[in-house]
């Protein structure tokens, strides 16, 4: 009987045309607006140098820090350089240039650094923005080199400062985006990762939908089964595992549709991939069990209810900007704690960025012991066999 | 005879509201008992509480001579339930409702698969098997309601106004199927608010009112409970006051009253009630398009008891 009821409850599924469309079809046309709308973001974004000159005074002949790390920062050979520089010995030769617009502004080192712009825009804020990180880490950076000279005496000076300002650059970026990571950070992939949330969760309607089809106070077919001679745990059990198996292969076609038709790249974790996305799908059920025993409404308001926290949670993780998943880190850390499409989100990301799998480890657990309550509660409610009012 | 069902002094309360009251009945095996009442007496609600799915305050139910509980599985597998609204999948066609529905009772492939063909034809959906619900019209989705419940040929069945809302050529198909069911020896329980029905097919009629028990009996037994004895209808066009007068003045007449062109006249007791009026009515030389005479119905008790319609 378990089986014969896990067979149907399969193909009752399979034929909802409304549960299909929202479980299997609607993230993937979801994936393709992101690919439509994010593909040429990042191309579009790819840092392009930066056209600026300085003037080769005395100041800047002595003034190593800046001389070394504008060098750095306007290296050919490195394809991450923020400035192409021109060398010039006149502000006149400043001034013809940036008329002509051949750069955004030019540096002269007196006593002070100073910038001369033409207009405001996002090249010339980059542009100051270094300049004031110089003059900002200028001291640090003279400490750390006159102590690597003094421990390495033979070495040559400039390459003590190239070497000290690259390591203060980068741990100063780093410290700007609290960025520890091992790959490159792509904001779009993150747009991926709450599609994916959201595909977990969006497993909650299937299992909202058959537990309420066991259910005698929810639904006719309820108070049919409800009479039958099959257990109550047994139906429920089908209904959960076959919603469970819907939503596995929903979800196996956006991975597959993501990543063989858009080519997204989630990293070579394949195996914790799937074993995150498991677990999320687990969490969904659970929230969709959870709604269905707990809320006294009908289906069509179970299901608003469902989307709804769904695409609240993808939002407040980040899908539809991913500052938004940062705000709330920052101001109220609790709500991304208990929210399971952050959870989700969170542990593709640590997965994608981190070396560890300790912050991938703790997401599992988290939305284990979220899943675990909801359904603890649920089966807790559902241990009553008959109702006072139908 | 054997009991099938004994329901001892049940009482179901929603609140304020007591919805079933005191409710004593039994049901003998191979008999179809038919509760009878009006909208909100009480019918669905004790059907509930003997299937074991609303609680009850007071009371015992034995079915099949032992307690209903909602784990009495060995029980439920004996019992066939038609609901008011209809149960089906939207998303199975005609077969596979009834397979599925079945399989929750018969779990060998063989006998189910016999056991739906039997249910199919029993309902007469031959030539709707593959059919999804929403290609049947209300009469056919009806049947195939009854065939998800009776698929597994239970014992006793439990049919709650499987009729609402149905045209008369499935009615007569559903009530021809009740009664193939009775003769393959089920014990049935059919609630209906539908007087002619239950004088159709029922041994024994509860009749209910507001939770209580108001009556019961065999159909005979219950209209012996009604004042009248005979009924006399005629359709008379443009009939005087002093006629009308004059016939409520006849011997045995209980009541006259003329509503458009009907003239309605209960008659307490007696004989040649008929012949007397045709008599009367042609010596005035009134002309009438028809006559007829009928016993009184459950209707007629019901109003007899309680004062109001049964379909009020």
């Amino acid at each position: 009987m378990f089986t014969h009821n896990l067979k149907y409850s399969l193909k009752i599924l399979f034929k909802n045309k409304t549960l299909i469309f929202w479980t299997f079809a609607f993230p993937i046309i979801l994936g393709v607006f992101f690919y439509l709308a994010f593909s040429n973001i990042e191309k579009t974004e790819t840092f392009s140098s930066i056209p600026i000159a300085v003037i080769e005074n005395d100041t800047w002949n002595n003034s190593l820090t800046y001389k070394e790390t504008i060098k750095v920062l306007s290296d050919k050979n490195n394809e991450d350089r923020i400035f192409k520089t021109t060398y010039i010995k006149t502000e006149k030769e400043g001034q013809k240039l940036l008329n002509e617009d051949n750069i955004v502004g030019y540096l002269i080192i007196d006593d002070t650094p100073k910038i001369i712009i033409k207009k405001n825009g996002t090249s010339e804020t980059i542009f100051k923005q270094v300049i004031d990180e110089i003059q900002e880490k200028e001291k640090t950076i003279e400490n750390l080199v006159q102590i690597e000279i003094s421990k390495n005496k033979e070495e040559n000076i400039e390459m003590i400062y190239n070497q000290v300002i690259t390591k203060v650059m980068n741990l100063s970026i780093e410290e700007n985006i609290k960025d520890v990571s091992s790959s490159k950070l792509s904001y779009v992939v993150i747009e991926y990762y709450t599609l994916i949330a959201m595909s977990c969760l969006y497993s909650g309607t299937l299992a909202m939908c058959m537990v309420n089809k066991c259910l005698a106070n929810m639904s006719s077919n309820g108070k049919r089964v409800s009479v039958s001679s099959i257990s109550k745990g047994k139906l429920i059990l089908g209904s959960l595992i076959s919603s469970y198996i819907a939503a596995i292969i929903g979800l196996a076609l956006l991975l597959i549709f993501t990543t063989l038709i858009l080519k997204v790249d989630f990293g070579s974790h394949f195996a914790l991939i799937i074993l995150l996305s498991l677990v999320g799908t687990l969490s969904g059920l659970s929230l969709g069990t959870f709604t269905s025993v707990i809320c006294k409404s009908n289906e069509n308001t179970k299901i608003g209810i469902i989307i709804a926290i769904t695409m609240l949670g993808c939002f407040l993780s980040g899908m539809m900007g991913i500052t938004m998943k940062y705000i709330i880190d920052k101001n109220v850390p609790i709500i991304n704690k208990i929210n399971p499409a952050s959870m989700i989100t969170d542990g593709f990301y640590s997965l994608y960025y981190y070396e560890g799998l300790e912050r991938y480890i703790f997401n599992i657990i988290s939305l284990l012991i979220f899943s675990f309550i909801l359904l603890f509660i649920s089966y807790l409610n559902l241990r009553r066999q008959s109702y006072d009012s139908i | 005879m054997k009991k099938i069902v004994e329901v001892k002094e049940l009482t179901k309360e929603y609140k304020n509201l007591k919805a079933v009251n005191n409710l004593s009945f039994e049901v003998e095996k191979g008999e179809i008992l038919g509760l009878l009442g009006p909208n909100g007496s009480g019918k669905s609600t004790t059907i509930n509480c003997i299937l074991a799915l609303l609680n009850y305050q007071k009371g015992l139910i034995k079915i099949f001579d032992k307690p209903m509980t909602p784990e009495a599985y060995d029980i439920k597998r004996k019992i066939g339930v038609i609901f008011q609204d209809v149960a089906v999948f939207d998303e199975l066609n005609v077969y596979d409702n009834i397979d599925y529905f079945c399989g929750l009772y018969v779990s060998d492939k063989q006998t189910r698969k016999k056991y739906v063909n039997d249910a199919i034809k029993l309902v007469g959906l031959e030539d709707f098997e593959k059919f999804l619900p929403k290609q049947l019209s209300g009469g056919l989705l009806r049947r195939l309601n009854i065939a998800c419940g009776i698929a597994h040929k239970p014992e006793l069945i439990i049919l709650d106004e499987p009729t609402v809302a149905v045209d008369p050529q499935s009615r007569n198909n559903i009530l021809s199927g009740i009664k193939k069911l009775r003769d393959t020896g089920a014990t049935i329980i059919y609630t209906t608010h539908y007087m002619e029905e239950v004088e159709i097919l029922c041994d024994r009629i509860i009749i209910l009112d507001k939770g209580s028990v108001i009556a019961q009996g065999t159909i005979d037994e219950l209209k012996r409970l009604a004042k009248i004895e005979e009924k006399v209808t005629v359709e008379v066009t443009d009939l005087e006051e002093k006629y009308v007068h004059k016939i409520s003045t006849f011997k045995n007449v209980e009541s006259v009253s003329y509503t458009g062109t009907l003239l309605l006249i209960t008659y307490k007791k007696g004989k040649n009630n008929l012949l007397e009026l045709m008599d009367y009515l042609k010596s005035e030389g009134i002309k009438y398009n028809k006559i007829f005479s009928e016993r009184p119905s459950l209707n007629d008790v019901f109003l007899e008891l309680t004062g109001k319609e049964l379909r009020d």
